[in-house]
């Protein structure tokens, strides 16, 4: 890059990140019950942990816009990953079945170790790991067809769907988490099953930021990449090890919010082109955005009832992209 | 030189090529030709990895080839695929910039050398004006040049082309030709597959005929037609036409 698109991408990143912080700082203040600017300053100034807006602040909003920043992070840069690595526009930790890989793992886990946050997070990084595992291989021997990857992903995705309902019928106590779990929502989240989440999405996100100009050349297809230096096939195992870390990781505290993986390297490549060294983080920041202002809308909307995260997302998130992807018109929407 | 020895090669787990000896010149511009489906491509992609050698030896400079690193092979053989359904939406430079790709560390970061190889190529190419363009919205023309830019910028010693005038208008296949023409003055060494006989005839120092995924015919141009080998494989007969600069050959 040289200097004037350096400054270029540092304006678009500066301008995200006012925008994810604006969207935190909303969803801070906003909800069934709404704190005013000042009793927020005055709470964060005076270090109140115990009246009643502070512990809604503390308990409930932090861990809740914390989380959202996650998720829109985790899924927004595994999207680009994993569309990079199957060269599939059509990829996304849903469509390939890597989400509900995690998600029925999950939902192991919380059927034979209820209390235990680190089996979950364990479980959702291997069932994602172990689906996209198994996606690749078929994808080998499929020859790459683009559209056997998609269909063998839905197909993985309703079978391991069918799994998920059968644990629910067999054990009913799991039911009532499950409903939120399987649409995709933050309501709920504690700062406690934050963490073994956050470190490894913060990990992914720089790994994959180190390794963005890999993934350019592998986007270049094999022959390329391979000629120019790029042991492809073990890029591929790293690309898909990471993203399925960050997107089962999302499971294992926000359920499945998968959508947002589809549509967001789509938006980011049509405003910011396909260099991943800025697709990446811009993907990472617009996931955020769309996350938080999904979640807000839904706190909002109805107050003081909420709608999961995934229902907003997949309502607005779904017409809008089917407006960009008319307004495209005969540009194509490639990988 | 460039040497195959006695090389059987396999797409999947089908057999395609068996057997097969033959010799690059170093410094030349040595092409392939023949028929749809004689193995050409086959044989050009054991150089990028896409085709799978079973058995025999690749040899570049006396080192055998398909043992070395990646990093180095791209250092020392650089390969120019088929033309590309769909571009990169990437700019012209930073596609340029992946020709250094084997010369960088961990970080990625270009070092001024690698600067220099990248503007070197894009002069060469004269793609300069282009370079903050992105490479899908250019003609056909342009991208190939910005594709051999990236190529160059690799600064391999051998360069392999696939169809490197494929779908190309005649004035953009004209600029590839002299591109390539002068690239050996530079020590540069060509191994190219070209469908187009008359740029063939024109551009080569040596003509390696494919047929039936075996090697039927090899030599200077005036050989290859001495020996009527051209117009056995293609069966057809060919007219010289002397011109003061150049011989233009008709294909009847």
């Amino acid at each position: 890059m040289n200097n004037s698109s350096v400054n270029k991408t540092g304006f678009i990143i500066g301008l995200l990140v006012l925008g994810m912080l604006f969207l935190m700082m909303l969803g801070l203040v906003f909800g069934s019950v709404n704190i005013s600017a000042k009793d927020l300053i005055q709470i964060i100034a005076q270090r109140d942990k115990t009246s009643k807006y502070a512990v809604i602040l503390w308990n409930i909003r932090l861990p809740r816009v914390l989380a959202g920043v996650l998720a829109g992070c985790g899924l927004g840069c595994a999207g680009v990953l994993l569309q990079g690595v199957l060269n599939n526009s059509l990829a996304s930790p849903n469509t390939i079945g890597v989400n509900s890989g995690a998600g029925f793992f999950v939902m192991l886990s919380m059927l034979l170790l209820p209390q235990n946050l680190f089996a979950k997070s364990l479980m959702a990084f291997i069932g994602a790991f172990v689906t996209s595992v198994l996606i690749l291989v078929l994808a080998y021997f499929a020859e790459k067809s683009r559209i056997t990857i998609v269909l063998a992903g839905i197909t993985i995705s309703s079978f391991l769907s069918a799994g998920m309902n059968l644990m629910k019928i067999i054990d009913t106590d799991i039911t009532i988490n499950s409903t939120q779990f399987l649409i995709g929502s933050m309501a709920g989240v504690t700062m406690k099953s934050l963490y073994y989440p956050a470190v490894g999405i913060i990990l992914g996100i720089a790994l994959s930021i180190v390794l963005s100009k890999a993934l350019n050349i592998l986007a270049l297809g094999d022959g390329v990449a391979s000629s120019l230096g790029l042991r492809v096939n073990l890029y591929r195992v790293i690309f898909l090890l990471i993203s399925s870390m960050m997107a089962g990781l999302v499971v294992s505290f926000a359920g499945l919010i998968g959508f947002v993986g589809l549509i967001v390297p789509h938006i980011c490549r049509y405003l910011f082109g396909h260099d991943s060294r800025l697709l990446i983080p811009t993907s990472c920041l617009m996931g955020a955005i769309l996350v938080l202002l999904s979640d807000l809308i839904g706190r909002v909307l109805f107050a003081p009832f909420e709608l999961p995260v995934g229902i907003i997302l997949s309502l607005a998130g779904g017409p809008f992209f089917l407006y960009l992807l008319m307004k495209k018109g005969g540009r194509r929407v490639n990988a | 030189m460039l040497k195959f020895q006695n090389v059987d090669v396999s797409i999947g787990k089908t057999p395609i090529l068996h057997d097969l000896s033959v010799t690059f010149d170093k410094g030349k511009i040595n092409t392939i030709i023949g028929p749809n489906g004689s193995g050409k491509t086959t044989l050009l992609q054991t150089l990028n990895g896409l085709s799978h050698v079973t058995g025999g030896n690749i040899l570049l400079e006396g080192d055998s080839f398909l043992k070395m690193p990646l990093r180095e092979r791209a250092k020392r053989l650089s390969f120019m695929p088929q033309f590309r359904d769909s571009a990169p939406n990437i700019s012209v430079y930073s596609l340029v910039e992946h020709g250094r790709f084997a010369y960088m560390g961990f970080s990625r970061k270009m070092s001024d050398e690698d600067k220099q190889a990248v503007q070197k190529a894009l002069e060469y190419t004269d793609i300069l004006d282009y370079k903050n363009r992105m490479v899908s919205e250019l003609s056909g023309g342009l991208q190939q040049r910005v594709y051999l830019a990236m190529q160059l910028a690799q600064g391999s010693d051998y360069m392999v082309m696939d169809e490197p005038m494929n779908y190309l208008d005649y004035p953009s296949q004209r600029e590839m030709f002299d591109l390539i023409r002068n690239l050996v003055g530079q020590g540069k060494t060509i191994i190219m597959v070209l469908h187009d006989l008359n740029y063939a005839l024109r551009i080569s120092d040596r003509i390696i005929v494919m047929k039936d995924r075996t090697i039927v015919g090899e030599g200077t141009p005036e050989e290859c037609l001495g020996s009527q080998i051209l117009q056995n494989v293609f069966q057809c007969e060919v007219d010289v036409i002397n011109r003061s600069d150049s011989k233009q050959y008709f294909f009847i």
